[in-house]
């Protein structure tokens, strides 16, 4: 997908980059229990190969990590279960058309799951005799936890540019010294009309910045021919997903994600502006971190994700750091949830 | 794919063939000879002629009863008997299993049962017995024992002998257990070459020596007492006699004035040197005229030559008959006091057998060997008198190679005839008490076995315990990567000093062209004298020489009986494997002749023709260990083979079998051409130089390859050698102690031509990564670099680590048994500290298993001896467990239990081997490499989000410092990102093969085309702001390689813990949990920081800190009871003080060890110092 993002920075554009990839939440597996493995890769390569699967994760927003853990109804986790067995010569392979959801119910498959036109991903190859069963529970995460969560291939984004020519250096210009100026440009910005033997932006989004044309214009003794300017305001980014989430979902997460993290921050500043006054007045702080900081320091709202991820820059660290016990567990939870039981998912 | 739109322009048509066509030679020439051909050829040459030589040569043995003479008893009948050896078989490699059956072995068998690869080596004896009967007749009674055991040999793997070497298929070899690399449908018939000793696989390192039988001219270094010398090592061919080494020197003007330019000889067993013109006299010539005319052979043209011979005529004026120049010799040597017929009877013995034996060690040789003096001497003026230069010892036509064959025969020969001699003793013994000889115990088939065994198993060649025994002869095979492995299989040694501070030696000379590779050497002391062999090198294996000298002997060459000296100034001189055989008086037509027929393969094809114009000599070799490579043959400036044989190379004709490498030798489109040869041929470089020749008459060509500079190469060499990948085919099912594959090996983008033959892509050591060369953040300064952490998340790089434990029940004596199982705490006595939980009840730890730390992994018990007194023992085993190392942690992964049978003798051992694997992410601190010696450490890893990025979203998996490269000079690094990069984007492989016509512009406008910069070069933005980077950035992908080099495997500290034993010193290594030893270069930073306190802290302290109570009057140390409180001095028992003092225990040590030598180390006591 690509879209245009205007009337903001570029620590904004950025910002929201980085959420896509690394905040947006996806489903994947998480823990692989081996009940039988005959095959030629041992136990752990297998796990790491089943982690990096990538599974329909648009449940994943009702879900809750291992360590947000509060009700009984809260979904953490889903199973699967695998088991072939290879009883013909030759070489059988084993693909995530395998995988058999434990809960269908819950919504989670393997992308393209028994699709009729893509080709499953091969997790592993059997020869008569061999064996693997298995079952493996997919959990929610992040990608900061493990890149096997990361919802995106590719989150980037460039400046918008800006190309104008100078029609009086063309007209001085002689068509070979125009071609040569076309051709300059590996990705093809610009074309030579041969009707109006003018130079033309062809695509101004395909120019990479590489000044490999300013050069040749410069060389040409033209260097007022072309100027080339990067819009700060307006960028193009583009997304590519990996199949798990719809790309527009993940932006639209991205964004949400974002948007939560600067009301956290503000919170977080307005707290600690408050403890600061209230610290001048002589009354202790503690008492009141604890009412505010309870939904996010206690056991694994939503909240302390963001503040924590902040890297506690500014005030909103500072709130962090004198968050005392409660906000220490649920850092420790964090730091427990990833990559506990028995094959962490090769992490 | 690159530069392929130059088209060459032939103008005959399409008969000459283009450079493009030589890798359908190459591709023949490793199809036949593979790239372990030296190692087979060598060993099959030995197991199938050089072992009956060996036995052929060995005298019969002739044992006469010495029967003692007892009064009244008759003398015996006179008897007599002789005991030969005959034909010799040698098996397949097998195994007696311990119920007495044998089974064929295979290798996979052997490595995983730690066995021997070996077949038993038999041979026919026979006996004869003579008896003299009262007529004097002789009753004669022949006995043959066919098949007698004479001990095993090991077998090289895939040589003939071997078990595998049917197995030609891919199919055959992978059931058999072997990597798909050994069998023979791989296009190399690759693999084997090594053996399998104990289970584990030794190589033998090719060595190098000086060859023998050359003549050596040399100028002393003054100031020396001569001023040049002539030296020769004489050998007889196929004999195990030590070289006996002859010297013709020239004397340097001394303090006796007239002696200048005096030529002396030395000879061995003839204690001083002596004037040359007495050794002549001693072989017979005896007038000065004869013996200046074998010198300087034509008297009347050269009187330069004979005036520089004048003062050696006058010296030797007092000795003028053969008599007293026997003599001369006699009273020289080593006898003394003997009479003076024997003195010259002496002497003339010496002469026969020991001057130089290669000519013949019969009587009636002094013709020739007056003659080779004479060519010594003439070879010394020449140089003395500046018309030639001195010889090259450092040049490879004066070298040979002693593969696994020839090092082998030596120890085979020295073990039979050890055997020989003790069956000798031992028939002796028979005789003498008057038993009938019984051949087969007195032959003693474990010398043999034993003996072959011990050298291969420590790399000891020779006998065990004896002097001049070479080291590091047999070594344990690297099986790192496909490439160590294949690297070690043709690797040679010069077992010259390392120490030795002289260059030559160790540098690179010009002779080495095409024979070994000028980059692969070791850094170091080792530099330059490890070398390894070129890809195309072949080593001769030796074949007889008869068959040249008989061809020569037909072409009139004049034996040297038969000519006058004059015949021999005007005549070419013939000499064959350094023999003067005779002279020739047409050499051209007889080289043209002797070349024909070595091309028609009419003779050896490795027979090396050499005519030096020069010295006027045609020099024949036919010897083994020769370096020669293949050349195409040009005739009148026009290669021989032309198209036509490429179209067949490519597909046979319908009507003919088969084309291949020994179809084009015999053709005579190729032939080998020795270090020596290459110095009298005249060879093109490239197939252009040849049609310049022809069209032009000019035929200097110039070629460059990459401009990669030397160092960066040697430094790649040494380090692809380390990297992971994929070893072997069969990893699975090997048990090596270590081995490191890589998750996801993948085949480089850009390769050369020769890395086919390496069968890198099949088996290969890398991934490509895409590699920014960059500062981001500062955490790849100074050879580090920044890794991608969601590519390691995604699995970049990522490597199991396999670790191999074994354990077996030794026998230790009748009264201890050992016994695997699970021990049981209550009756075992000193168990270790690890767990036992995880063990079975069998006493293993089952497969899947995750271990840590010093778990155990294999339980294992001793019976303790029962108490001699009868008294209940508490514990009746003692714990001989098994426990994983202390630093390590992984899982099981497999557990292969086997009942082994080390001999036949031996008793079938319960016997165990425990695979432990690791998964090993990288992680800071771990290291990487590029092909092209630029390694670093990881010095950070930055998710994706973190790393910078293209607008495309292209991300680094590695970033390196733009520093690495310009000091360095690594432009093949930046080359190969480059063609990486097109090859990538186009979706083929890069050829990087070096003389072609691929430049950096040609990969640059590809890349351009495809709608890059360039260069290489990406506009990036930064992940952690999301702004441009100012500069752009070369990013590409490179080939890059995981080296074994792990912190987990380095990270080491301690605190306090075990210490030696006798120093009470902290033990030292990690592997003992040891100390980080404090130097005395931080000992000298601390006193200069006047820290004392620091300093004793850390030599004292934490070091061997102990206190002792001393004496005060005697000074020594007394006894103290510390519970009670009481001290008393052992010499003084009232009436001295002792005072407590503290010492490193090592202070402690060292008194009482000078009192063990009477010394006594007296501690005197300043009251006054004292603290009250």
């Amino acid at each position: 997908m690509v879209f245009d993002l205007l009337d903001t920075d570029v620590s904004s554009a950025n910002a929201l980059r980085r959420v896509m990839i690394a905040e947006v939440p996806t489903i994947a597996i998480d823990l692989v229990e081996m009940e039988n493995n005959t095959t030629v890769l041992n136990d752990e390569f297998l796990a790491h190969r089943l982690g990096l699967l990538p599974l329909v994760s648009e449940m994943a927003q009702s879900w809750k990590r291992p360590f947000e853990w509060a009700h009984d109804d809260d979904m953490i986790e889903t199973a699967f279960a695998l088991d072939v067995t290879c009883t013909v010569d030759g070489v059988l392979e084993v693909t995530s058309n395998d995988l058999v959801p434990l809960n269908p119910e819950h919504g989670v498959f393997p992308v393209n799951y028994k699709s009729e036109t893509e080709k499953p991903i091969v997790i592993c190859k059997l020869r008569r005799g061999q064996q693997l069963k298995l079952v493996a529970r997919a959990r929610k995460g992040i990608g900061k936890d493990h890149a096997k969560f990361i919802p995106v291939a590719t989150a980037v984004f460039q400046y918008k540019p800006k190309i104008t020519l100078s029609a009086s250096a063309m007209a001085e210009m002689t068509d070979d010294e125009k071609q040569a100026f076309v051709h300059s440009d590996p990705s093809k910005t610009f074309k030579f009309n041969p009707i109006t033997r003018m130079i033309e932006v062809d695509n101004e989004e395909s120019y990479m910045y590489d000044e490999e044309c300013i050069v040749k214009a410069r060389e040409l003794g033209r260097p007022d021919l072309v100027t080339i300017t990067q819009q700060q305001n307006h960028f193009i980014f583009r997304v590519e997903g990996t199949g798990v989430l719809p790309v527009a979902s993940i932006v639209r997460q991205g964004i949400e994600i974002l948007y939560r993290k600067c009301v956290d921050l503000e919170l977080g500043a307005r707290e600690a502006v408050k403890l600061a006054r209230d610290k001048d007045a002589g009354i202790s702080g503690g008492g009141a971190l604890m009412i505010d900081g309870g939904p996010g320091g206690g056991m694994g709202a939503p909240g302390v994700g963001g503040g924590m991820d902040m890297g506690g820059p500014g005030p909103g660290g500072m709130a962090m750091g004198m968050g005392g016990p409660g906000m220490g567990m649920g850092g420790m939870g964090m730091g427990m949830g990833g990559p506990g039981g028995m094959y962490g998912g090769g992490m | 794919m690159y530069g392929d739109e130059e088209h060459e322009v032939h103008e005959e048509g399409e008969d000459e063939i283009v450079q493009e066509d030589s890798w359908n030679v190459i591709t023949a020439f490793f199809d036949d000879k593979g790239l372990v051909r030296q190692q087979l050829d060598s060993f099959n040459e030995f197991v199938n002629v050089t072992i009956q030589e060996i036995i052929d040569e060995t005298p019969e043995i002739v044992i006469k009863p010495e029967s003692q003479h007892l009064p009244g008893v008759e003398a015996a009948e006179e008897k007599e008997y002789i005991i030969k050896f005959g034909q010799v078989y040698l098996s397949r490699p097998q195994i007696t299993e311990q119920d007495g059956e044998s089974v064929v072995l295979f290798p996979k068998e052997a490595r995983l049962r730690n066995l021997t690869y070996c077949a038993p080596l038999y041979v026919d004896v026979t006996k004869t017995e003579y008896t003299r009967l009262e007529d004097d007749t002789v009753e004669e009674k022949q006995e043959t024992f066919s098949h007698v055991h004479l001990g095993k040999v090991p077998i090289m793997l895939k040589s003939e002998r071997c078990n595998l070497h049917e197995a030609s298929t891919e199919q055959e070899a992978t059931n058999l257990g072997e990597c798909k690399g050994t069998s023979a449908s791989w296009p190399a018939p690759q693999g084997g070459g090594y053996f399998i000793i104990n289970g584990s696989e030794k190589v033998l390192i090719a060595q190098e020596r000086m060859a023998n039988n050359h003549v050596y001219v040399f100028k002393k270094s003054q100031p020396s007492k001569y001023t040049f010398c002539a030296e020769i090592r004489s050998v007889v061919e196929g004999s195990t006699r030590s070289a006996s080494s002859m010297s013709i020197m020239m004397l340097a003007k001394g303090k006796k004035a007239g002696a200048a330019g005096v030529i002396r000889a030395q000879i061995p067993y003839i204690r001083a040197e002596f004037p040359i013109f007495i050794l002549f006299r001693a072989l017979g010539f005896v007038s000065d005229r004869d013996i200046l005319e074998h010198i300087v052979y034509d008297l009347d043209t050269d009187p330069a030559m004979l005036e520089a011979l004048r003062a050696s005529v006058e010296e030797a004026q007092e000795v003028q008959t053969q008599e007293e120049a026997l003599n001369y010799l006699g009273k020289r040597g080593s006898v003394t006091g003997a009479s003076k017929a024997d003195r010259i009877q002496y002497a003339r013995n010496l002469l026969i057998k020991e001057l130089l034996p290669h000519l013949g060690t019969e009587e009636f040789m002094e013709t020739r060997k007056g003659y080779f003096v004479g060519y010594m001497v003439h070879r010394l003026m020449l140089v003395a008198l500046g018309r030639r230069t001195e010889d090259d010892r450092d040049h490879y036509a004066n070298k040979r190679l002693d593969l696994g064959g020839p090092l082998l025969a030596g120890l085979f020969r020295l073990l039979f005839r050890k055997l020989c001699k003790e069956l000798r003793m031992q028939a002796q013994r028979m005789v003498d008490a008057g038993k009938e000889i019984n051949v087969l115990s007195a032959i003693n088939e474990k010398i043999v076995t034993r003996g072959l065994k011990y050298s291969l198993a420590t790399g000891n060649w020779g006998e065990q315990g004896k002097q001049g025994i070479r080291a590091g002869v047999s070594q344990v095979l690297a099986r790192l990567t496909y490439a160590s492995t294949l690297s070690h299989l043709r690797r040679v040694n010069s077992p010259i000093g390392r120490e030795g501070k002289l260059a030559k030696p160790r540098q690179l000379h010009n002779s080495l062209w095409g024979m070994f590779c000028p980059a692969e050497t070791p850094e170091g002391q080792a530099v330059g004298l490890v070398k390894n062999m070129a890809l195309m090198c072949y080593i001769t294996v030796g074949t007889p020489s008869l068959p040249v000298v008989a061809h020569l002997e037909e072409f009139n060459t004049e034996a040297l009986d038969e000519v006058t000296p004059a015949d021999i100034a005007a005549a070419t001189k013939v000499f064959i494997n350094g023999v003067w055989l005779g002279i020739q008086r047409d050499p051209t037509a007889l080289i043209k002749n002797l070349r024909a027929m070595r091309r028609q393969v009419a003779f050896s094809t490795e027979v090396s023709i050499i005519y030096d114009g020069p010295l006027k000599e045609l020099r024949i070799f036919t010897d083994y260990g020769r370096t020669s490579r293949p050349l195409y043959i040009v005739e009148g400036n026009r290669l021989l083979i032309t198209k036509h044989h490429i179209r067949r190379l490519i597909a046979p004709a319908p009507d003919e079998e088969e084309y291949a490498w020994p179809q084009l030798v015999q053709d005579g489109l190729v032939e080998y051409i020795d270090a020596e040869e290459e110095e009298t041929t005249m060879i093109a470089m490239t197939i252009a130089d040849l049609r310049n020749a022809r069209e032009a008459g000019s035929n200097t060509g110039t070629t460059y390859t990459h401009s990669e500079i030397h160092p960066a190469m040697i430094l790649g060499s040494a380090m692809g050698k380390q990297a992971m990948g994929m070893y072997a085919t069969n990893y699975q099912t090997r048990m090596d102690t270590q081995g490191f594959v890589l998750y996801y090996p993948q085949k480089p983008l850009v390769c050369t031509r020769a890395m086919d033959y390496l069968k890198f892509r099949e088996l290969p050591a890398g991934i490509n990564a895409i590699v920014a060369i960059m500062c981001y953040s500062g955490y790849n300064q100074e050879d580090s670099l920044m890794l991608n952490g969601s590519s390691i998340d995604r699995g970049f790089h990522r490597s199991i680590f396999y670790r191999a434990y074994k354990e077996e029940e030794k026998k230790a004596g009748s009264m201890s048994r050992e016994e695997i199982e699970a021990p049981d705490p209550v009756v075992t006595a000193k168990m270790k500290h690890g767990t036992y939980d995880k063990l079975d009840a069998d006493g293993l730890c089952p497969p899947g298993t995750r271990v840590s730390g010093e778990d155990i992994i294999c339980g294992k018990t001793v019976t303790l001896p029962e108490d001699p007194s009868g008294a209940v023992q508490r514990f009746s085993k003692k714990d001989a467990s098994l426990a994983l190392r202390g630093h390590e942690a992984g899982v099981i992964d497999q557990v292969r239990r086997g009942w082994v049978m080390l001999t036949t003798n031996d008793e079938g051992q319960k016997f165990v081997k425990i695979r432990v694997r690791t998964i090993c992410i990288p992680q800071v601190g771990d290291k990487f490499a590029s092909r092209h010696g630029q390694k670093g450490t990881c010095g950070i890893t930055y998710t994706m989000e973190d790393m910078p990025f293209t607008a495309e979203g292209i991300v680094p998996d590695i970033i390196v410092n733009p520093h690495a490269i310009p000091s360095r000079m690594t432009i093949g690094h930046l080359v190969e990102a480059l063609m990486s990069k097109v090859a990538s984007l186009m979706g083929s492989e890069g050829d990087a093969t070096p003389f072609t016509k691929v430049t950096v512009d040609n990969v640059s406008q590809m890349l351009h085309d495809l709608g890059y910069q360039r260069r290489g070069w990406e506009v990036m933005y930064s992940g952690h702001t999301g702004r441009q980077i100012r500069a752009q950035i070369f990013l590409n992908p490179t080939y890059y390689q995981r080296l074994k080099h792990m912190v987990d495997f380095k990270i080491h500290s301690r605190g306090r813990g075990p210490v030696q034993v006798l120093t009470r010193q902290p033990a030292e290594g990690r592997a003992r949990d040891g100390g980080l030893r404090f130097g005395e270069m931080e000992r000298d930073c601390i006193i200069s920081h006047g820290a004392a306190a620091f300093l004793k802290e850390r030599l004292f302290d934490q070091s061997d800190a102990y206190r002792v109570h001393v004496c005060e009057r005697s000074g020594l140390m007394a006894v103290a009871n510390l519970k009670k409180q009481q001290f008393s001095s052992t010499i003084y028992k009232e009436g001295s003080n002792v005072y407590q003092v503290y010492m490193p225990y090592a202070c402690k040590l060292l008194f009482q060890e000078l009192m063990a030598m009477c010394i006594a180390p007296r501690m005197q006591f300043d009251r006054d110092a004292l603290p009250p």
